[in-house]
């Protein structure tokens, strides 16, 4: 069985846990065995496509593993039954999509001010309200930073292959333990339903961060009492440590406080343990940056078909960086921000009407363009899109203050026959 | 609510169970020396959630005796006590009556007409011990803050049933309102005079009239299996050798890691 890997804190995962072997599977099942295989013992859900088939891999495969999926009965209880189960001791999470999500935010907010580790995995679809269920959308990315009231941070990720879906939802999982934060993967139906090749290596290559657990003596522990990361060691329910955990802003021992001084401590906490340690959080993938006139900022999808844009731009001689956002929030706005001095231009596709290029744009300061390459959902860009937005980016003069919309040969369609489609 | 606090501390310690092994996740904000004293985990929940936040907590370690206290039951509460009770999930619910917050008041209630309704209440209350029963929970009892010894011994007794249990209690308004009037004593005199103890009562017959009697006591109690008892029957049956019955608990070592 595991054991503590040499230089870490880190520990190899269960065999038990781990399906070794090379598979031919979706993204969505991808998940629902990186879940397990990342010690995950409790996930609590309500169908939702495009989201199911990974509770469903997950449903399959726990028992065998000593590791439970419930059906609740709807999102409230789900995301509240994820965060009773992570105060349990055990590792949760949660699977939905669009109106899913929406339906979370309350416990999720709950679970950030409890300083709760768990995981949440939304394959977005088509918006808003019910959408188009079946087809792709990435209009949850600001949702995911600021669906419930109140300041918090979380971390978000967004993987761009059923690969990636497997290794991610390990790494959110042990981002989740580390920070003792809600960790959203922000997948979408097109990542969810895309089959590929998927391995998933022995145990003993996969590291698994175990839960900050406070072990010492009951009348010594004060719950909220920060480590030098800010993040503070975590009892489990039955433990005899009698706990007094609340939604109310609290103190260090848990007590309800009301003066602003408190306030400001705690909720400050909240956020800080994120920003302050957003550089070991954040990770990017970066290609030809260096040199590069224009640079495309994408993610989840998107980066996948920005991948042949940026081609064939570079086909017509422009010199194209690739920025792909693997974590979407905390926002690398420092990156974003010396990038902004060197090239002339960022290009954004995304398949929403402006989210993620708007964060570009704060980061830039107006020393670089930004060009939104938007999409309503229910499919994805066209490459030559990106590639002439990358064009019109590079050839653009001059600074231009606000975000310039690209008319894609959709977008195109409508503005020239109006908003009312005709068959 | 003191003299509930006190029920459940008499209760609890009446069941012979550690409170350490008890959780207790509320939606109703107890002050931490209430709690500290009683010796539980407790939880301050979302609003009407702490049924769903305790299922989590009871499949997560199932050696956790789990003791939802509602005050939003019926109302942001009514599915996951609704769902609770079909799956008998293993939770002693007890549901906090303060005839504010659940719509549950008649117009001789004086909290009613003073801060909510200004023109009094119109609408039809629930009748919980006959709705948790409909619902499959497996012991349904009411009793009033003035109660406390018979509460007491039905949250032991309940603390020791497999399934969903549940317990309403009416009980006055926080201190918000008695210290706008003496509302509180005034509900303390009115259980006094209005209530009558049943044991036994068909459910169907327990909903609270105006103008009538409030009934108390234990009204049912029955077997059936619980959540985990047919999750790992099922499962036994499906995979054989290959599950591992839920139930097993995890070592601290275990939930810190992943030692052997």
């Amino acid at each position: 069985m595991g054991g503590k890997s040499k230089g870490s804190d880190k520990v190899k995962a269960n065999p038990k846990e781990v399906l070794t072997g090379v598979y031919y599977i979706d993204g969505d099942v991808a998940s629902g065995f990186g879940a397990l295989a990342a010690g995950c013992r409790f996930i609590g859900g309500y169908p939702i496509t495009p989201s199911t088939e990974a509770a469903e891999a997950f449903a399959k495969v726990a028992p065998k593993a000593g590791a439970v999926f419930i059906q609740m009965e709807d999102e409230l209880g789900s995301m509240a039954a994820v965060v009773g189960a992570a105060w349990s001791g055990v590792k949760s999470m949660t699977i939905t999509s669009g109106p899913g999500y929406s339906l979370m935010q309350e416990n999720i907010g709950f679970g950030a001010m409890l300083e709760t580790p768990f995981v949440l995995l939304n394959i977005q679809r088509g918006g808003p309200s019910t959408g188009v269920p079946t087809k792709t959308g990435q209009a949850d990315m600001m949702q995911s930073r600021w669906g419930a009231h109140g300041d918090y941070e979380v971390i978000a990720i967004s993987p761009d292959s059923p690969q990636e879906m497997f290794d991610y939802t390990i790494k959110a999982f042990n981002l989740a333990e580390k920070y003792r934060c809600p960790v959203m993967i922000m997948s979408d139906e097109c990542v969810g339903h895309m089959t590929e090749k998927v391995v998933i290596p022995p145990a003993d290559e996969i590291e698994i961060e175990p839960r900050r657990l406070y072990t010492g003596p009951p009348d010594q522990y004060v719950p909220f009492k920060p480590d030098e990361d800010l993040v503070p060691k975590m009892a489990r329910a039955g433990d005899g440590y009698n706990l007094y955990i609340s939604g109310l802003v609290h103190d260090e021992r848990g007590y309800p406080v009301e003066p602003s001084a408190f306030k400001a401590q705690y909720v400050r906490r909240l956020v800080d343990k994120i920003r302050r340690n957003k550089d070991k959080i954040i990770e990017l993938k970066e290609e030809g940056t260096d040199d590069a006139d224009v640079i495309v900022v994408s993610y989840g999808i998107s980066s996948r078909v920005a991948v042949k844009g940026i081609e064939i731009a570079r086909e017509r001689g422009i010199k194209v960086g690739n920025l792909r956002l693997v974590t979407v929030w905390p926002f690398p706005d420092e990156k974003i921000a010396a990038l902004a001095t060197k090239a002339k231009a960022f290009v954004v596709p995304e398949i929403n009407y402006g989210q993620i290029a708007f964060e570009v744009a704060r980061c830039s300061h107006g020393h670089a363009n930004v060009v939104l390459v938007p999409h309503g959902g229910a499919g994805v860009h066209i490459p030559d899109d990106i590639a002439d937005a990358i064009e019109y980016a590079f050839k653009a003069e001059g600074k231009i203050e606000r975000v310039i919309e690209f008319k894609t040969r959709l977008e195109r369609t409508v503005f020239e026959e109006g908003y009312t489609l005709k068959e | 609510m003191n003299e509930i606090t006190t029920a459940f501390a008499e209760g609890i310690s009446r069941s012979g169970i550690s409170p350490a092994k008890i959780s207790m996740p509320s939606d109703i904000p107890f002050a931490p020396e209430v709690v500290k004293q009683l010796g539980v985990d407790y939880f301050h929940t979302t609003r009407g959630r702490a049924i769903a936040f305790g299922t989590g907590l009871k499949l997560g370690n199932p050696a956790l005796k789990v003791m939802p206290v509602v005050g939003d039951l019926m109302t942001l509460g009514g599915n996951h006590f609704v769902h609770g009770g079909r799956r008998n999930m293993e939770l002693l619910v007890i549901c906090v009556n303060n005839f504010v917050y659940t719509n549950i008041a008649g117009k001789q209630v004086p909290a009613a007409g003073a801060v909510f309704s200004p023109y009094s209440t119109f609408e039809e209350p629930f009748n919980f011990p006959h709705l948790g029963n409909s619902c499959g929970a497996i012991y349904t009892a009411r009793w009033t803050a003035l109660h406390t010894e018979q509460l007491a011994d039905s949250i032991a007794e309940a603390l020791h049933k497999n399934g969903l249990s549940m317990i309403e209690v009416l009980a006055p308004g926080p201190n918000y309102y008695t210290d706008i009037s003496s509302i509180a004593s005034d509900i303390l005199a009115f259980y006094y005079e209005h209530s009558i103890v049943k044991n036994g009562e068909d459910p169907r017959n327990v909903g609270i009239v105006p103008e009538e009697k409030i009934i108390v006591g234990k009204f049912t109690d029955k077997e059936r299996p619980t959540f985990i008892d047919q999750y790992n029957a099922q499962l036994s049956k499906m995979l054989g050798d290959k599950f591992t019955p839920h139930g097993y608990v995890p070592t601290v070592e275990e939930s810190g890691g992943k030692h052997a």
